[in-house]
C-alpha cells in the first residue's frame, strides 16, 4: 500500500536519467564478470600457469611496500605540519601535495633521465671528478625503483587526509593526552595513530587504487603487472577473451582492497561531520628539532617535486623548438577538448544522481550512489576492455541500422571519441559527484524543502535554488576531473581514436621511444596546470572562511 | 472540520519503531493550534507529515475537504497550498527579502507581485528591508521575512517548526506577541510546534502534548485509558 503513496515522490525527470546512467555504469563492469565465467580464452591456461603468478607476486610487492612507505612519509608528514610550527611550514602544508600534479609515468622517466649514464648526476661525477660508477647502483627500472616512485608521488593521498583530520578532528584528545604528561613520540603512537586510522586507511587505499591503475609506470620500468598483462594480451596476443578475464582478476583484487579498507577502517569516517570544529593549536619547535622538522619536509619536496620538475623544465628549453610544432598545438586542443567535454558530463550526471540520492534517502538511491563510485576504483585497463567489448556489441547491434542511412555496416560508435570520453565518465564520475555529494550535504535540505512549500516543483527548485548553493562544489568537482582526464594514461592509450594524441599519451610515446627529453615540453605543461589547480585547492580555498 | 488527521503512522527508513503512532488530530478553521513536546516525541514529524515533505506509512490526512494523503493517494508538497516557517528560517541566501518573498508568488502579475510583497512586509513591520540579504539582517527580522515568505502566496494552512528556537529570550517574548497579533489578523490556520511551555500558552488556542509519538488532548481521541489519564495530568500541570 505504501507504494502507492511512494509513487508520487519517485515519479520524476531525476530518478529516470539516474536509472539510466547507474545502467550505462554497470554495463562494461558486468561485461567483464559475466565473461570471466562463460567464455573461453584460448590463452587463458597458459597465462594462468606461466604469466599470472608473477603479476600477482610483483602487484602484491608493490601494493605492500609503497602502500608501508607512503603510510610512513604521509602520516609522519602530517603529524609534523599539523601539531608543530617549523622554519617554512605554511609553505610546505600545501607543496608537499605538489608530487601529485606529476603523474607517476612522469616521474618515472625523469627520474630515470636523472640517473642513467647520460644523466646529470653520473656526467657530472665523470667529467668533474672522474668518478666512474657501477651502474646497477644507478638503475632505477626495477622493482624497488617503481615502489619509490609510488610512493613519493602517490604519499600525498595519506598525507592530505589524514591532515584535515588531525587538523578539525583531533585537538582535545591530542590536548588532552599532552595534559596527562605524554610525551610526543608517545603522543604520536599511542593517540594520534589509532584515532586516525580510518583517515590513514582511507589515503592508503586511493594511494593503492592508483597503483594498480597505473600502466605508464610499470610498463617504462618492464615490471609486468596485470595492468601491463591486459595490454599485452590484448594487443599483443589480440586474445580479448583472455585480458577480460585478467581484468575480472585484477577486478576481484581490487574488491578485496575495498573490503580491506571497510574492514579496517570499521565504522569511523574520516570526514569532518559536525561543523564546529576546533583546530589543534601548533608547537613552536626550536633549535636542532626545528630544523630537522625543515629538513625531512625540505628532502620529501625536493625529491617528490623540485628535482623532477627542475629536470623537466631543464630538458623543455632543450627541446621545445624542436616539439614546439603546430602538430603539437592540436596535442594541447586534444587534451583540453576531452578533458572539458568528458569533466562537464561527469558533473552533469553527478548532479543528477547526487540530487536524486539526497531526494530519496533509500536502498535504491544509496545503491546508485554505490555505483557511481565504483569506477575510480576499476583500473582503467579493466574499464578499457570493458567499454569497448560493450561498445563492439552495440555497434553491430546498429549494423542494420548504419546500411539503412547508406554507410558502411563498420565499427563506427567503437572507433570514435564518444567511447574514449565515456570511459572517462565512468572512471572519474567519483571525482565530480563527491565534491557535489559534500556540497549538497553541506547546504542541506531545507532550502529544497523552503521552496517546494513555497509551490516549486523539484525541477526548478533545483534550477533556481539547489544550482546556486552548490556553486562552489560545482566548480572544483569540474577542475578536479578535468585534471585528472588531462593526466589520464592507460584508457586514453587504449581507447583514443586512430591518430588521436594527447599530452599525456605524447609524453608516454616520446619516453617509451627513448626520447626523455623531447617528452617534457608535454609532461611540463601537465605538470602545470595540475598544480596551479593543486595550488588554487588547497591553499586558496582552504584560507576561505566557507 | 479543517484539518482531519486519522491514524496517522510513520517510521524512519531504517528504524523498526513507529515515530507516529496512531495519531488523530482534528482542527477548526482559523484556529492556532500548539504542539508541545521534548524533542524526540516526534512533533516536527507531524509538521514534515501534514505538509507532505514525509510520506506516512498509514493513515490520512485532508484539508479543508480534499484528501491529501491517504492509502491510494499522495499529493505532492509543492501542490499542498501549505506555508511553512523553517526552525533555521531557510531563507535562500542568494536572493534579496522581496527575491525571497516573490519566489512564492507563481502566476502572480508583476504588479500584483510588488504589491503583495509589500503587503506581507508591511504586514510584518518590515518594509524597509526589502533590498537587503538575509545575512544582513538580524536573527529577529530573519524570522519576520520567514514568515512574510510563507504567509505570501494565501496558503490555507500555516506550519511553525520552532520558531522561537534561535532568538534569545528577550527578544522571544516581544516576537512571541507580535507573531500572534500576525496570525490573528491573518485569521489563517495555525499549527506550531515548540518545546516551551510558555511559548504554547501565549500563543496557542489549544495545546497539544506529544508523547511517544502520539497526541494527547482532551479532545482528540486516546488509544488508551492509561494515556487519557497521563494525558490529563500532563493538562493540570500546565494550568
Amino acid at each position: 500500500m505504501k507504494l502507492f503513496r511512494k509513487l508520487p515522490g519517485y515519479m520524476n525527470i531525476w530518478s529516470l536519467l539516474s536509472l539510466i546512467i547507474v545502467v550505462l555504469i554497470l554495463l562494461p563492469n558486468l561485461t567483464i564478470l559475466i565473461n570471466f565465467f562463460t567464455q573461453k580464452a584460448e590463452n587463458w591456461g597458459h597465462i594462468q600457469e606461466f604469466i599470472l603468478p608473477d603479476l600477482l607476486k610483483n602487484t602484491s610487492l608493490l601494493i605492500v611496500f609503497t602502500g608501508l612507505l607512503a603510510i610512513l612519509i604521509g602520516t609522519s608528514l602530517a603529524w609534523l605540519v599539523s601539531a608543530y610550527d617549523f622554519p617554512m611550514k605554511r609553505f610546505f602544508k600545501w607543496a608537499l601535495i605538489l608530487p601529485l600534479a606529476i603523474p607517476p609515468y612522469i616521474a618515472g622517466y625523469t627520474y630515470n633521465g636523472i640517473l642513467n649514464y647520460t644523466g646529470v648526476i653520473q656526467t657530472t661525477l665523470r667529467n668533474q671528478w672522474g668518478v666512474e660508477v657501477d651502474q646497477k647502483y644507478f638503475d632505477i627500472l626495477t622493482l624497488p625503483g617503481a615502489v619509490f616512485i609510488f610512493t613519493l608521488f602517490l604519499y600525498p593521498y595519506v598525507y592530505t587526509i589524514t591532515r584535515a583530520f588531525l587538523a578539525n578532528q583531533s585537538a582535545s584528545l591530542i590536548e588532552n593526552a599532552r595534559l596527562l604528561g605524554r610525551n610526543a613520540w608517545e603522543v604520536f603512537f599511542r593517540v594520534v595513530l589509532p584515532i586516525s586510522r580510518g583517515a590513514i586507511v582511507g589515503g592508503v587505499s586511493l594511494v593503492l587504487l592508483e597503483v594498480l591503475n597505473d600502466y605508464g609506470l610499470v610498463q617504462y620500468f618492464g615490471v609486468p603487472t596485470f595492468s601491463t598483462a591486459i595490454f599485452q594480451t590484448w594487443f599483443g596476443m589480440n586474445d580479448l577473451n583472455s585480458a577480460i578475464k585478467l581484468s575480472a582478476t585484477l577486478m576481484f583484487i581490487v574488491f578485496a582492497i575495498l573490503i580491506f579498507e571497510k574492514v579496517l577502517r570499521g565504522r569511523k569516517k574520516y570526514s569532518y561531520t559536525t561543523a564546529k570544529v576546533r583546530p589543534l593549536t601548533p608547537i613552536q619547535l626550536k633549535g636542532a628539532k626545528a630544523w630537522m622538522a625543515f629538513s625531512y619536509s625540505l628532502l620529501i619536496f625536493l625529491l617528490g617535486f623540485l628535482i623532477p620538475f627542475v629536470q623537466l623544465v631543464d630538458w623543455m628549453f632543450l627541446t621545445y623548438e624542436k616539439i614546439a610544432s603546430p602538430e603539437f598545438t592540436s596535442l594541447i586542443t586534444n587534451s583540453l577538448l576531452v578533458s572539458f567535454v568528458g569533466a562537464t558530463m561527469i558533473v552533469v550526471f553527478a548532479v543528477i544522481i547526487a540530487n536524486f540520492a539526497r531526494m530519496h534517502q533509500s536502498f535504491v538511491s544509496k545503491s546508485a550512489a554505490r555505483v557511481t563510485i565504483l569506477g575510480y576504483s576499476i583500473p582503467g585497463a579493466v574499464i578499457a576492455v570493458g567499454i569497448s567489448t560493450v561498445f563492439i556489441q552495440i555497434d553491430q547491434l546498429l549494423f542494420g541500422f548504419y546500411e539503412m542511412v547508406g554507410m558502411e555496416p563498420t565499427l563506427v560508435l567503437s572507433t570514435s571519441l564518444f567511447m574514449l570520453i565515456s570511459a572517462y565518465v565512468i572512471r572519474f564520475l567519483a571525482i565530480g559527484y563527491n565534491s557535489i555529494e559534500s556540497g549538497f550535504d553541506k547546504v542541506g535540505n531545507k532550502f529544497t524543502e523552503a521552496s517546494r512549500m513555497l509551490g516549486m516543483n523539484l525541477t526548478k527548485t533545483f534550477f533556481k535554488v539547489d544550482l546556486r548553493m552548490i556553486k562552489g562544489p560545482l566548480i572544483s568537482g569540474f577542475i578536479l576531473a578535468f585534471i585528472e582526464i588531462l593526466k589520464e594514461l592507460p584508457l586514453t592509450l587504449i581507447l583514443r581514436p586512430f591518430n588521436f594524441d594527447t599530452l599525456s599519451t605524447k609524453a608516454f610515446q616520446y619516453a617509451s621511444d627513448e626520447q626523455i627529453h623531447e617528452a617534457s615540453l608535454a609532461s611540463i605543461i601537465i605538470v602545470i596546470i595540475s598544480g596551479i589547480a593543486i595550488y588554487i585547492f588547497h591553499q586558496v580555498l582552504e584560507k576561505e572562511p566557507n | 472540520m479543517f484539518i482531519q488527521i486519522k491514524d496517522l503512522c510513520f517510521c524512519y527508513g531504517s528504524t523498526k519503531d513507529n515515530t507516529i503512532q496512531d495519531f488523530n488530530l482534528e482542527i477548526d478553521q482559523g484556529e492556532i493550534i500548539s504542539i508541545l513536546g521534548e524533542s524526540g516525541s516526534g512533533k516536527s514529524t507531524i509538521l514534515r507529515l501534514l505538509c507532505g515533505l514525509e510520506t506516512p506509512s498509514r493513515g490520512s490526512i485532508s484539508i479543508d475537504g480534499s484528501v491529501m494523503t491517504d492509502e491510494r493517494r499522495f499529493v505532492l508538497p509543492e501542490k499542498r497550498g501549505i506555508g511553512m516557517v523553517f526552525q533555521d528560517y531557510a531563507l535562500f541566501p542568494h536572493m534579496t527579502v522581496a527575491e525571497n518573498i516573490q519566489f512564492g508568488l507563481k502566476g502572480f502579475g508583476r504588479k500584483a507581485k510588488k504589491q503583495r510583497t509589500d503587503e506581507v512586509l508591511d504586514l510584518v513591520n518590515m518594509t524597509a528591508f526589502s533590498k537587503r540579504f538575509p545575512h544582513e539582517l538580524s536573527g529577529g527580522q530573519q524570522q519576520r521575512i520567514a514568515l512574510a515568505r510563507a504567509l505570501a502566496p494565501k496558503p490555507s494552512l500555516l506550519l511553525l517548526d520552532e520558531p522561537f528556537s534561535n532568538l534569545d529570550a528577550d527578544l522571544q517574548i516581544k516576537i512571541r506577541s507580535e507573531l500572534k497579533d500576525i496570525i490573528k489578523k491573518t485569521g489563517i490556520t495555525s499549527i506550531f510546534v515548540t518545546h516551551d511551555r510558555e511559548d504554547s500558552k501565549a500563543i496557542a488556542d489549544r495545546i497539544i502534548t506529544m508523547r511517544d509519538g502520539a497526541a494527547h488532548d482532551w479532545e482528540s481521541i486516546c488509544t488508551t485509558l492509561s494515556d487519557q489519564t497521563q494525558a490529563e495530568l500532563e493538562l493540570v500541570d500546565m494550568k
